[in-house]
């Protein structure tokens, strides 16, 4: 009775949200710092100096496709949502007090739509195509 | 005269033999000479002999002489190596003094460091003996400084412990002081660093306040916590992902295609239409049968489903269990496992977070969605598999959970005729265990009963129906009453199905007449049967224990075997049933007696002609009625939405008198 390892199986989880039609790129951030722990669908800094180094070919060929569709910044973006994460936090704070927290953010824009869950310690943020309207 | 002129003589020689003592006493005194004695030795010299000083003369002579012994070479040596060095000293570095005196004067700063430093090491111990008199010491300053200036003054009279001791504490004092301000600047700088630093950061990006190494992310990554985050928000993200209504859909703006919106209503309200599809994946192993389904009864978008085990991955747990989510599309909420393969569940109407498993190996599980080690699915409880009397040995097909909130148990059965009562506090041994066996073995040629489906009248939890795979419906009781002892009761059958009764179900007693006496039972010899209960107290007053036999109200015949049929919780006379050729069926007796008043098949069914067809299961949705879900073979649950006909929460009063009076109708006509 073997079972996937914790890990592989949280990989998965995340596969499955980036690959989910519509989603065009996940992120993950540490709460206290804001350091990408995970990001899909962004131009990371690795991404630069690799794709400097070698052009992309065969799997990583496709992959970097699929985040340069993204084309933004993967800190640019982190920085921006961090932000908007804190605001929000103390937003909360003066309103309800420090007992109440930030449990969700939605934020539709004219062009898509950022879902944001904050945790104890992570981020979890997911930008997705909206139906137009 | 002579004598005197001799006598002069004598002192003139005299005189030249003290000068010539004189003379080598000076040179001596000039080899060894210090300033003092060589002016001395000038002053000697400089006098002529004269009358007048010829005593004074004699006198250092003698003095000389006698002095001549005593100024013994050793000492006088001693005394000029002293003054030679300071003589040396001084004249070999005439230029080096101003120099010398700024390095002295250093060394002098040094110094005082220097004692600085080392009496605290020294001192340290006291320091500590008297920290706890250093509390006070800030109000004790200026008197201590004063004592100290005035003791400056007889200072010396003081013992040089004491003088030390203050001394070194005024150097502690000082030390202390200098150690405040070493702080108080450290931490000035610190904060101005911190302050620039915030400064950075507000002013730009903050980010990343520090890119996280390979190391610390693979540390990150593979923590509890991250794990649980991702489970946890991923979820969130999925079900806000899913939710379909857009919440900023604007009317105005658009004209959207009109939808059917008069889908429910007329005859249309019997409509059925597919809602959703869950289909296990590639992790959870493919090729599994789904063996039972139960609707949560406190949240209606939860749905549990069992799974034998795969026939594709082997490795992968036998038992499965899901929960999934109405909200959650493509995975499930949970997954849980069990060492063998699951065949019936249930969740427990009284503690939503609690759910039962019936596995085929005969054990109980119980899970618990709270239990913090979820992830890996594993029953928080599970009864013995030790045979003997403390539990099931043979699959467990049916479970039920009977009581109130605050007293329940959880009655399972197992085809062995084995019935158990758990506590879901302990599942380790059995708080009920009853074998149940055939009144008439003569009929059977044996006496094993194997029940595989069960059902407890709502009004009754110690008196159940009991459908075997021998095609006979047994009532039984757990209890030794009034003329009948605990097991089947042999004075009542319910005889009619030719094969194994696959499924009972109670009418639910919930509406403004009672219909709770009416069952419904299906089994493998195509038939569905509608039938009325017999109170147990009828029975046990039906005299000469002759046992009686009840036919059923009314027989559907089907085209294919039955596997599965239940009341809708809402609509009275109402129930669904799925069958082997992969049809779900929903019948109103009110309406029609023979035919469905709706059929549907999931999608998948529809289109693939060599799928495996058959449905084994079926659940209504406890609370609304208005969903269905079915699932078979293939593994795949469909749930349906049924029109407002066949769901939904509000019905007529007529309608529930419809039905009594067809019950009636149709009793009559049995008898």
């Amino acid at each position: 009775m073997q079972q996937p390892s914790p890990s592989e199986e949280t990989a998965a989880l995340l596969a499955r949200l980036s690959s989910r039609p519509g989603v065009q790129s996940t992120l993950i951030l540490s709460r206290d710092t804001g350091a990408i722990v995970r990001s899909t669908g962004l131009i990371t800094a690795e991404d630069i100096s690799e794709e400097g180094e070698s052009v992309p070919n065969g799997i990583g060929g496709t992959d970097t496709e699929g985040k340069k569709k993204g084309t933004r910044n993967a800190d640019a973006v982190a920085r921006l949502v961090w932000n908007f994460v804190k605001s929000a936090g103390e937003m909360t704070e003066e309103l309800n007090g420090e007992s109440d927290e930030v449990k969700l953010l939605r934020l539709r824009t004219r062009k898509n739509e950022l879902v944001v869950v904050p945790d104890a310690k992570f981020l979890l943020v997911v930008v997705h195509d909206t139906p137009p309207a | 005269m002579s004598s005197l002129q001799s006598r002069k003589d004598e002192i003139l020689a005299k005189k030249a033999k003290l000068a010539e003592l004189k003379r080598q006493r000076e040179l001596r005194q000039k080899e060894f000479t210090s300033n003092r004695q060589s002016l001395d030795a000038g002053e000697l010299a400089a006098p002529t002999p004269s009358r007048v000083r010829r005593t004074e003369d004699l006198d250092s002579l003698i003095s000389s002489l006698v002095d001549r012994p005593s100024s013994s070479s050793p000492a006088g040596k001693k005394r000029i190596s002293d003054s030679e060095l300071s003589r040396e000293g001084a004249p070999s570095t005439p230029t080096k003094t101003y120099q010398d005196a700024s390095t002295d004067t250093q060394a002098l700063s040094f110094a005082e460091l220097t004692t600085v430093y080392e009496i605290p090491v020294e001192s340290k111990p006291e320091y500590i003996t008297y920290s706890k008199g250093i509390q006070t010491e800030p109000w004790q300053p200026p008197q201590d400084s004063s004592e100290d200036s005035e003791g400056g003054a007889d200072g010396a009279g003081k013992s040089p412990s004491r003088r030390r001791r203050k001394l070194s504490q005024r150097e502690i004092e000082i030390e202390e002081e200098q150690i405040r301000q070493r702080l108080r600047q450290e931490i000035e700088e610190e904060l101005r660093a911190l302050q620039l630093e915030e400064r950075v950061e507000s002013e730009k990006a903050r980010f990343p306040a520090r890119a996280l190494e390979t190391e610390e992310l693979n540390a990150v990554t593979s923590s509890n916590d991250f794990l649980d985050f991702v489970e946890r928000s991923s979820k969130v993200i999925e079900r806000a992902l899913d939710e379909e209504y857009d919440v900023l859909a604007d009317y105005a703006l658009q004209s959207r295609d009109a939808e059917d919106d008069d889908e429910y209503v007329g005859r249309k309200g019997r409509r059925i239409k597919e809602v959703m599809q869950f289909d296990l994946s590639e992790a959870m192993g493919r090729k599994r049968m789904l063996s039972d389904i139960d609707f949560s009864p406190k949240f209606p978008e939860l749905l549990c489903t069992t799974y034998t085990k795969s026939q594709q991955s082997p490795h992968t747990p036998p038992g499965l269990l899901n929960v999934w989510n109405m909200h959650l599309k493509g995975r499930p909420e949970y997954s849980l496992h069990a060492t063998s393969d699951l065949l019936s569940c249930l969740f427990h109407p009284h503690h939503p977070s609690l759910i039962l498993g019936g596995t085929y190996s005969g054990q109980l599980c119980l899970w618990d969605t709270r239990a913090r080690n979820q992830r890996t699915g594993e029953p928080v409880q599970r009864t013995p598999l030790m045979g003997g009397r403390s539990g099931h040995a043979h699959p467990i097909y049916s479970l039920a959970v009977v009581g109130t909130q605050n007293a329940s148990s959880v009655v399972s059965v197992s085809t062995d005729g084995v019935v158990c009562a758990w506590s879901t506090d302990m599942l380790t041994l059995p708080q009920e265990y009853l074998e149940l066996h055939s009144p008439n073995p003569s009929a059977y040629k044996t006496d094993d009963v194997a029940p595989i489906s069960m059902a407890f009248p709502a009004s009754d939890p110690t008196y159940f129906l009991a459908g075997t795979e021998q095609g006979s419906i047994l009532p039984v009781h757990r209890y030794d009453r009034a003329g009948a002892k605990a097991g089947v009761d042999s004075r009542c059958t319910y005889r009619g199905h030719e094969a194994p009764v696959t499924d009972i179900d109670f009418h639910p007693a919930r509406g403004k007449v009672d219909l709770g006496d009416l069952f419904v039972s299906c089994g493998l010899d195509w038939t569905i049967k509608l039938w009325r209960a017999k109170a147990p107290s009828a029975t046990a007053g039906s005299i000469s224990g002759a046992a009686s036999t009840v036919a059923p109200l009314l027989t559907i015949a089907r085209e294919d075997s039955v596997y599965s049929a239940k009341w809708s919780p809402t609509k009275p006379g109402v129930f669904g049933c799925v069958d082997g050729a992969g049809m779900l069926d929903i019948y109103d007796i009110s309406a029609s007696s023979d035919l469905p008043v709706a059929s549907a098949r999931p999608s998948h069914i529809e289109k693939d002609a060599y799928a495996l067809r058959s449905l084994n299961k079926l659940a209504w949705e406890k609370t609304q009625g208005k969903h269905v879900a079915v699932g078979g073979l293939d593994g795949v649950t469909t749930v349906f939405e049924v029109g407002n006909e066949l769901g939904g929460p509000e019905t007529k009063s007529e309608k529930w008198a419809s039905v009594r009076k067809w019950v009636g109708r149709q009793s009559k006509m049995g008898e």
